[in-house]
């Protein structure tokens, strides 16, 4: 769905997917029920780290010579929004798109999320960004500070208020 | 004849020092353009503050010192290295149409790369990210072991012999990367396969720069210093067997030199077309067909043609990068079209 959709991907489509499913079938009351607990959860989330300072996230999905990140039009743009961060390329006009390190290097963000999937690990994906030298003066990089969310929960779907908690509880672990 | 060979003497420096400062304007232009832009000034003050921790200049600096030299340096010397290598290679086998990637040196990388992006997790935890260009280095060694074993089979190594073998063993290492695609990978691991059969140098840091410069130079001077017998190749087998030379042992050599000089670019920069195919056929059109003109030529041509190249890839779509295989066929080939029918010049390997 995700991949398919020209415009913004946000909740909107996250409603109108789970109320399709639930209609087609036949159970549209459970589709209400889960919507409306995603929603209550997430909105729980939001409102705990409403004050505080919003660290800028460069989303990591994968890349060597270039880095596969995601754009400002994807869920992962709203997840990392709502869980209380700001993605550094959410200028980026597409779901996911390919940027050049130096773009990187001069978003200066604070934190990395790297997203677990496929055959490359999340210590592999580590290794890459740790052993960089280029990298070394990101801030993120420097202070060693990584966030992880499984691939499945960050796109479309019903894991998204699971996402949007585990995040905003790695990026603001006090916040209460 | 001679007065042709009076005008290639005094011709070679002036191209020669036209092409060094060709590669400077591009070496700065790489300096500074790309996605991010830095004001002219700064870059150059970037550049004279010398590199520092963190380049002096925070972000900017790291830009400029560990993302955008190492890659214009390594763009300069694959680029030399494979013209080089075409060089050698259009003359070793007496072929045109030869290149680096002719005798299954790019295949076998692809195939190497492939292979442990797909199935070597375990390899690649072991190795970290050495891993795949070491796949690389030696796939594109067995390759060319396998086209030089099957060419040399029955005592003496012939052209026919050897062009055809590397052919057939290029479509089956490029079948056998189709394959594992096909049956094997994620949609992740496609992206990053793309890498080694189109070729990139978004990834060349300092740290990677020692390997690939140092076969180049090592690689370059050596065949230099063999100019001779090789030009007395164009002179034909019988030709250059006439002259003293032992056509089928020099061959051997130099295809085993060049084929490492080629392992060890290809491991860093993936398969780049086109440079070490037209390349040398440019630097012909211009100085001549002797290699001791030549080789410098073709060195630096292919250094400007791919520092440039690069400089496309990396600015036309910015902020995605083009891979820079597609920049050089795209626009290097109307480019030697144009040269090709302008050129009167017919001798050497052309004709």
């Amino acid at each position: 769905m995700e991949y398919c959709t020209e415009g913004k991907v946000g909740l909107d489509q996250l409603r109108t997917e789970i109320t399709e499913v639930a209609r087609t079938f036949g159970v549209p009351e459970r589709g209400e029920r889960l919507l409306a607990d995603e929603r209550r959860r997430i909105e729980a989330v939001s409102a705990r780290v409403k004050d505080r300072a919003k660290p800028a996230v460069f989303v990591y999905d994968s890349g060597e010579a270039s880095a596969f990140t995601s754009g400002g039009k994807g869920i992962g743009n709203e997840i990392v929004a709502l869980a209380g961060g700001t993605n550094v390329f959410a200028d980026l006009d597409d779901t996911f798109g390919d940027v050049s390190w130096e773009k990187v290097i001069e978003r200066k963000p604070e934190v990395v999320l790297i997203y677990d999937y496929g055959g490359t690990t999340v210590e592999a994906k580590k290794q890459r960004l740790l052993n960089d030298p280029a990298l070394a003066q990101v801030p993120a990089i420097k202070n060693r500070r990584f966030v992880v969310l499984p691939l499945s929960s960050a796109v479309l779907g019903v894991r998204i208020a699971d996402a949007v908690e585990s995040l905003g509880g790695q990026l603001h672990p006090d916040a209460a | 004849m001679r007065l042709r060979a009076a005008g290639a003497l005094t011709r070679t420096p002036v191209v020669l020092a036209l092409l060094a400062v060709a590669l400077a304007a591009s070496a700065l232009a790489g300096l500074a353009l790309g996605p991010v832009r830095i004001p002219p000034g700064q870059v150059l003050d970037i550049v004279l503050a010398g590199p520092g921790p963190g380049g002096g200049a925070g972000a900017f600096g790291a830009i400029v010192w560990d993302v955008r030299m190492p890659r214009v340096l390594l763009g300069a010397v694959v680029g030399a290295g494979l013209a080089v290598a075409g060089t050698v290679l259009q003359a070793l086998v007496r072929n045109p149409l030869a290149d680096p990637f002719l005798l299954g040196a790019s295949s076998g990388a692809s195939a190497g790369a492939v292979l442990v992006i797909v199935f070597g997790a375990g390899f690649l935890g072991f190795a970290g990210g050495a891993a795949v260009p070491l796949a690389a280095f030696a796939g594109s060694m067995g390759a060319l072991v396998a086209v030089y074993a099957m060419a040399r089979r029955g005592g003496a190594m012939t052209t026919g012999r050897l062009i055809l073998a590397g052919v057939a063993v290029q479509y089956v290492l490029s079948a056998l990367t189709s394959l594992i695609l096909v049956l094997a990978a994620h949609p992740d691991q496609i992206r990053s396969v793309l890498f080694w059969t189109l070729g990139g140098l978004g990834g060349a840091r300092w740290g990677e720069l020692a390997l690939p410069a140092g076969a180049l130079l090592l690689g370059t001077a050596l065949l230099v210093a063999l100019a001779r017998p090789l030009d007395l190749l164009l002179a034909g087998e019988e030709g250059a067997r006439t002259l003293g030379l032992d056509t089928s042992r020099f061959r051997a050599a130099v295809f085993v030199l060049t084929s490492l000089v080629i392992g060890v670019l290809v491991a860093y920069s993936g398969a780049i077309g086109f440079v070490g195919l037209m390349v040398p056929h440019a630097a012909r059109m211009v100085v001549g067909a002797g290699h001791r003109a030549l080789l410098p030529v073709a060195a630096l041509g292919g250094a400007v043609f791919l520092t440039l190249a690069d400089l496309i890839a990396r600015t036309a779509a910015a902020p995605e990068e083009i891979p820079v295989g597609v920049v050089t066929a795209l626009v290097g080939g109307p480019f030697f079209l144009w040269m090709l029918r302008r050129s009167t010049r017919t001798e050497g390997i052309v004709g």
